[in-house]
C-alpha cells in the first residue's frame, strides 16, 4: 500500500472536514461529529491531534483565519481537504463498497 | 452588557505552559468557543467541569513532542526564527555604527574593565596555584614550631626546624612516610678563572621522590646520595657548559675555603613558575653524627623539614604525637634551653601544609623558599579590578538607558507589531552580550599588551595561556556572563517596559529627576576619588619612607660582604684599602640582623640588635653620640668591657644615667660590660620596622662585612681598587658588594611596585568614569539643544550656558566625595597602621583629590557643553 495509514477516527475527521467545506475548524468539526454520531463523546484534543496528523500526512491543509471579536480575539485555524485526501477517501470507499458487494448473503444488514 | 462566563484562568495558564506556543492561540480559542456553547447549553457549572476534563485530555504526549520540535509547519515563534535573529543582529550592528562615539565609549570601557578582571583572575589563580603541581602536594607539610610564653599565650611562630625532628618523628609516627630537609646557603663556584657566588640548596636524597622536579638527565633516585655530587638546573648547565648533557662532568665548588670538584649527577628542568622551591644547585645534605636528640642540636632551628604524610593521615593526630615526642624524647634538650639560654617559652611542633606557605604571613616562604606573597596584595588587586569592572558596567547601564530615548520609537514599533516583553528583553540582553563579546576580544588583546608591564610591577611571570585549564576558562566565562548581565539586565528591563503608545505618540522623556543615573555617577566617582586618595596617600607615605632622614649618612658607601672576615685580616684589608686616595674610611661590622638577649639592672631581660664594630664605624656613618664617647684606641680596655647603646635601649632599660650601667649577655659568656656611650637612634632597618634597642661592642674575633666610604664620583675607580685588593687577599672568595644607599632604597621595592599598580588603577577608574560621563554629557546636551537655542536667543552668554550644562554633573560628582571621603579616610588610616613611621593624612590630600576629580570631570563634560553653548541658535531651533 503506497499511501499512509488512515485510522478510523482520522477518517471520520477527514470526512467531516470535507462535509464542512471551508468552515472546518476544531469546534465545528467536533460539534458536527458529535451531532452525527449520536452524542458520542468527542474531545477537542482528539480532534485536533487527528487534524494535525492529517495535515502532516498531506490530507488536509490549514490556514489561520483573521482575528474576530469572538473568543477573545483568538484566531481560528481552518482546514481544507486536499486532492490527496479526496482521492484517499474515494479509494477507501471503493474498497468498502467492493467488500460489501462481495458479502455472499447480504440479508444480515 | 451581560458578563460572559469565562473558563478558569489557571487552566489556561497551565495549557500555555504545556501546549506548543504556535498552537496555543487556536486551541485556546476553540476551547473557549466550545465552553461558550456548553455554558449556554448545560449551565456554567457543568461547562466548568467539561472544560476541566477537556484540559486534562489535552495532556497528550503529542503536544509535548511537538513543543520540542523545531520544524513544525506553522511556526510563528518569532524569537527563534532565523529571520528575526538576523534582524536583531542587523539592528544591533546598525545601532553600533550609527552611534560610533557611544559604541566606542561602551566597548572601550567594558574592555578595560574586563581586562582588569582577567588580570586579577590570572594573578589570584597564580597565587593559589603555588606548590600544587607536586603530585603528592596535599600530603606534604612543613614542620614548624609555635613558641608559647609561660603564661600560655602564643609568642612567635617559626618555620624552621633542626636536623633532628624529621628523622625522629618519622621513626616514631607511622603516618609520616618520608621527610626531606631543606636549607640554602651561598657557595662559590670557580669556572674559567672566575669566582662567583651562587645560592645552593642542601637537601636529602629523597628530595625527588617527595617533590615533582623532573630531571632531564640523571637518575633522581641516586642523584643526591654521594658526597660531592650536585644536581644543577638546565639554565646553569647552559651557562657553564653550553649543553645540558653534562652528567658526569665536574664543577669546582668552594667548601671550607678551598675549591673541590663536585660531580654533576643530574640536570633538572627549570623549576615551575609557581613553586616556592626554586633551585639552581642541589647538594646532598650530610648531618654531623654528633647531633643527637638529647643535645642542644635539637633546637638548632636552621632548616626546613618537609614531611610526607600517608594519604589518610589525620593531621591533628600527627601534631599531637609530635608534641608528645618532643616532651618525652627531647626533654633533655628542652631543659638545656631553659638552663643555658634561660628561654622559658615552650616549643610545640606543628605542621603547615606546603600549599599554605606561599601566602602565609606568619610562616612565610623565606630562608631558601622563594616568592612569598602577602595575600593583602591579592585583595587590593581584586578590589581595584572589581572597581574598574563595576564602573565600566555602570557606564554601560547609564549610557544605554540614556540613549534608549532614541530607540523608544523602535521599541514602540516592535511592540505594536506584536513583540512580547520577553522578546524585547532578549533582544537587549543579546545586544549587551554582543557588546561584551566584542569588548572581551579587545580585553584579551589588551591583557596581552599590558601583561609584560604588569608582570614587572607585580613580580610575576604570567601569560594569558598560563594555567589555562577548565577552571580559568570557567572564570573567564563567568566574568563575561556576569558583565553582560550586570550591564544589560537593567536597561533591558527598562527599555522593554516602555508603553508603545507613549513611545510613538509623543517624544519620550524621563519623568522625574532620574535618580538612578545620578546614583550610579555618585558610585563611579566615589570609587574613583577613593582610589585617587589612596594613591596620593600611598605616594606620600612612600616618599616619606625613602626621603626620611635615617639618622645616618648612607651616601658614597660600599658594603663588601665577607662572612668570615677575621679581626686580623680586616686590619690588613683596611690598611691596603686606605692606601688609595679615593677611599676615605673603612669600618668592619658583623653581619646584619644579629639579635641577642642580655641582662640589665640585675635580672631584667632585654632583647637587642647586636652590632660588632670598631672605632671607625660610627664616624663613617656620621651617627651622632648624645652622651659619653665612641670606642677609641686610647682606651685599650674598650675591646674587652665597653659597649655603646642607642637611645631606645636606654629608654627600654629605664635609665636616667645610662653611662656606667652594666650589661651581660650569653653570647659574651655572661661577662659584664659597661656602657660608655649612647648614640642617637638611627634607622638601621627598613622603616617598616620600629627602631629597637641596639648594642654595639668592639670585642670580637670576626666580622661579616666591610663598610667603605669613598670620595664622591669615584665609584668606578674605587670599586675596581677594592675588588683588586680583595682578590689579592682572598683569591678564593667571591667579591660581593652593594652600595648602601641603593640597598636602602631597595627595601621599598614592593612599595614601589604597588605604588605603580595603584597609580594605574586610579588612572583607569577615573578614565573609565570620565568616558562614561562624556557619553552622558553628549546625550544630555543633545536633548537640550532646543533649550540652549532659546536661551541664546533670549540673550544668555556662552559662558553661562556652559556653566548651566556642566553644573548638573559637577554637583553629582561633588556629592560622591561625601560618600568616598569617610571610607577613604578610614581605609588609609588603617593601612598606615602597618608603618611605625608614617605620615599624617592631611586635609590637603582630600582637597587635592577633590580638585583633581572635579577638574577631570569638568574637562570631560566641558568638551560637550562648550560645543553646545557655541552652537548657532538658528540651526538648533530650525532643526526638527
Amino acid at each position: 500500500m503506497g499511501r499512509s495509514y488512515l485510522g478510523e477516527f482520522e477518517e471520520l475527521v477527514l470526512l467531516t472536514v470535507a462535509v464542512l467545506e471551508g468552515t472546518a475548524y476544531g469546534v465545528t468539526i467536533a460539534a458536527e461529529l458529535k451531532q452525527r454520531m449520536n452524542n458520542r463523546l468527542i474531545s477537542l484534543s482528539g480532534v485536533h491531534i487527528a487534524l494535525y496528523r492529517l495535515e502532516e500526512k498531506g490530507f488536509v491543509v490549514s490556514e489561520l483565519g483573521g482575528a474576530t471579536s469572538e473568543r477573545g480575539g483568538r484566531r481560528k485555524r481552518f482546514f481544507r481537504i486536499t486532492a490527496l485526501g479526496k482521492r484517499t477517501l474515494a479509494e477507501m470507499r471503493q474498497v468498502r463498497n467492493e467488500l460489501w458487494d462481495a458479502i455472499p448473503n447480504p440479508s444480515f444488514s | 452588557m451581560e458578563k460572559q462566563p469565562t473558563p478558569p484562568r489557571w487552566a489556561d495558564r497551565f495549557l500555555g505552559w504545556f501546549l506548543p506556543s504556535e498552537l496555543y492561540e487556536e486551541l485556546l480559542g476553540d476551547l473557549h468557543e466550545q465552553f461558550g456553547f456548553q455554558a449556554e447549553e448545560l449551565g456554567v457549572q457543568q461547562a466548568h467541569w467539561m472544560y476541566f476534563f477537556e484540559v486534562i485530555r489535552f495532556c497528550r504526549p503529542y503536544f509535548l513532542k511537538r513543543r520540542f520540535r523545531t520544524d513544525t509547519k506553522y511556526s510563528t515563534s518569532y524569537t527563534y526564527s532565523p529571520a528575526m535573529i538576523r534582524n536583531y543582529f542587523k539592528i544591533a550592528f546598525r545601532n553600533l555604527l550609527k552611534h560610533k562615539s557611544y559604541s566606542v565609549v561602551n566597548i572601550m570601557g567594558l574592555a578595560i574593565g574586563l581586562a582588569a578582571a582577567i588580570l586579577m583572575l590570572l594573578y589570584v589563580k597564580d597565587d593559589l596555584s603555588y606548590d600544587k603541581f607536586h603530585s603528592q602536594s596535599p600530603h606534604i607539610y612543613r614542620i614548624v614550631s609555635d613558641w608559647y610564653h609561660p603564661d600560655g599565650s602564643l609568642g612567635h611562630r617559626d618555620g624552621l626546624s633542626s636536623n633532628l625532628q624529621g628523622p625522629l618523628f618519622k621513626e616514631k609516627i607511622p603516618e609520616i612516610k618520608e621527610f626531606v630537609r631543606y636549607s640554602s646557603g651561598f657557595r662559590d663556584i670557580r669556572a674559567k678563572g672566575d669566582v662567583k657566588s651562587f645560592e645552593m640548596i642542601y637537601t636529602d636524597s629523597n628530595f625527588f621522590s617527595v617533590f615533582d622536579f623532573p630531571l632531564l638527565m640523571g637518575n633522581p633516585k641516586t642523584a643526591l646520595t654521594k658526597p660531592n655530587s650536585v644536581v644543577i638546573s638546565e639554565e646553569m648547565a647552559l651557562t657553564f657548559f653550553n649543553s645540558t648533557e653534562v652528567v658526569g662532568k665536574t664543577l669546582e665548588i668552594s667548601s671550607n675555603n678551598q675549591f673541590s670538584p663536585y660531580q654533576i649527577t643530574g640536570v633538572a628542568k627549570k623549576s615551575p613558575q609557581n613553586s616556592s622551591i626554586k633551585f639552581d644547585f642541589l647538594l646532598p645534605k650530610f648531618v654531623n653524627p654528633e647531633e643527637t636528640v638529647g643535645s642542644e642540636w635539637w633546637l638548632n632551628f636552621s632548616f626546613h623539614t618537609f614531611v610526607l604524610l600517608t594519604p589518610n593521615a589525620n593531621v591533628e593526630n600527627v601534631v599531637r604525637k609530635m608534641k608528645q615526642i618532643n616532651e618525652t624524647d627531647a626533654a633533655q634538650a628542652n631543659k638545656i634551653l631553659v638552663d643555658k639560654y634561660e628561654i622559658k617559652d615552650k616549643v610545640v611542633f606543628n605542621l603547615q601544609p606546603l600549599q599554605d606557605i606561599h601566602l602565609s604571613t606568619d610562616l612565610p616562604a623565606q630562608y631558601g623558599l622563594v616568592d612569598a606573597n602577602n595575600p593583602t596584595y591579592g585583595y587590593i588587586l581584586s578590589a581595584i579590578a572589581l572597581f574598574i569592572l563595576l564602573i565600566a558596567c555602570i557606564n554601560f547601564v547609564n549610557l544605554t538607558v540614556a540613549r534608549s530615548l532614541k530607540r523608544a520609537k523602535e521599541i514602540g514599533v516592535r511592540k505594536v507589531v506584536g513583540s512580547s516583553r520577553k522578546q524585547l528583553v532578549g533582544q537587549f540582553l543579546g545586544e549587551s552580550f554582543l557588546l561584551s563579546l566584542i569588548a572581551f576580544v579587545f580585553a584579551i588583546l589588551l591583557v596581552q599588551l599590558i601583561l609584560p608591564t604588569f608582570n614587572l610591577f607585580a613580580n610575576k611571570s604570567l601569560s594569558i595561556s598560563y594555567l589555562f585549564d577548565a577552571q580559568i576558562l570557567l572564570g573567564y566565562a563567568l566574568i563575561f556572563i556576569l558583565t553582560s548581565f550586570l550591564a544589560g539586565l537593567y536597561p533591558a528591563i527598562v527599555l522593554s517596559g516602555y508603553s508603545p503608545v507613549k513611545a510613538l505618540y509623543k517624544q519620550m522623556a524621563f519623568s522625574g529627576k532620574n535618580y538612578l543615573q545620578k546614583l550610579l555617577i555618585v558610585v563611579q566617582f566615589g570609587l574613583a576619588s577613593l582610589l585617587i586618595l589612596v594613591t596620593l596617600s600611598f605616594y606620600a607615605q612612600f616618599n616619606f619612607l625613602i626621603s626620611k632622614d635615617l639618622g645616618y649618612d648612607d651616601s658614597h658607601t660600599i658594603v663588601v660582604e665577607k662572612w668570615d672576615l677575621t679581626k686580623r685580616t680586616a686590619e690588613v684589608l683596611k690598611e691596603e684599602l686606605l692606601k688609595n686616595p679615593n677611599i676615605l674610611q673603612v669600618a668592619p661590622k658583623n653581619g646584619e640582623h644579629w639579635e641577642d638577649v642580655g641582662k640589665i639592672n640585675g635580672n631584667q631581660k632585654i632583647q637587642f640588635g647586636l652590632g660588632i664594630i670598631d672605632e671607625e664605624f660610627l664616624p663613617l656613618y656620621k651617627i651622632p653620640l648624645v652622651e659619653g664617647r665612641n670606642f677609641s684606641k686610647d682606651f685599650p680596655a674598650d675591646s674587652a668591657q665597653s659597649v655603646i647603646v642607642n637611645q631606645t635601649f636606654v629608654k627600654a632599660a629605664n635609665w636616667t644615667h645610662p653611662l656606667g650601667q652594666v650589661i651581660s649577655y650569653p653570647f659574651n659568656d655572661g661577662r659584664k660590660l659597661k656602657i660608655v656611650g649612647v648614640i642617637k637612634d638611627y634607622h638601621y632597618q627598613a622603616l617598616n620596622n620600629k627602631i629597637k634597642p641596639q648594642l654595639f661592642v668592639m670585642q670580637s674575633t670576626g666580622f661579616g662585612s666591610l663598610n667603605v666610604k669613598i670620595k664622591p664620583n669615584t665609584e668606578i675607580k674605587a670599586l675596581a681598587y677594592i675588588e683588586k685588593t680583595f682578590k689579592k687577599l682572598f683569591p678564593i672568595n667571591a667579591f660581593a658588594y652593594k652600595f648602601k644607599d641603593l640597598e636602602n632604597q631597595k627595601q621599598y621595592e614592593s612599595e614601589e611596585k604597588w605604588k605603580k599598580i595603584l597609580l594605574l588603577g586610579a588612572f583607569l577608574t577615573i578614565f573609565i568614569s570620565c568616558i562614561g560621563l562624556f557619553g552622558l554629557a553628549t546625550l544630555s546636551t543633545e536633548q537640550r539643544t532646543k533649550e540652549v537655542g532659546i536661551r541664546k536667543v533670549l540673550g544668555a552668554s556662552a559662558a553661562s550656558i556652559t556653566a548651566l550644562l556642566s553644573q548638573d554633573f559637577i554637583k553629582v560628582v561633588a556629592l560622591s566625595f561625601m560618600v568616598s571621603f569617610p571610607i577613604a579616610y578610614y581605609s588609609v588610616s588603617e593601612w598606615l597602621q602597618n608603618y611605625p613611621y608614617r605620615i599624617e593624612i592631611g586635609v590637603i590630600d582630600f582637597v587635592l583629590t577633590a580638585l583633581i576629580t572635579i577638574m577631570v570631570a569638568l574637562a570631560t563634560v566641558s568638551f560637550q557643553t562648550i560645543k553646545a553653548s557655541l552652537m548657532n541658535p538658528v540651526k538648533s531651533l530650525k532643526s526638527e
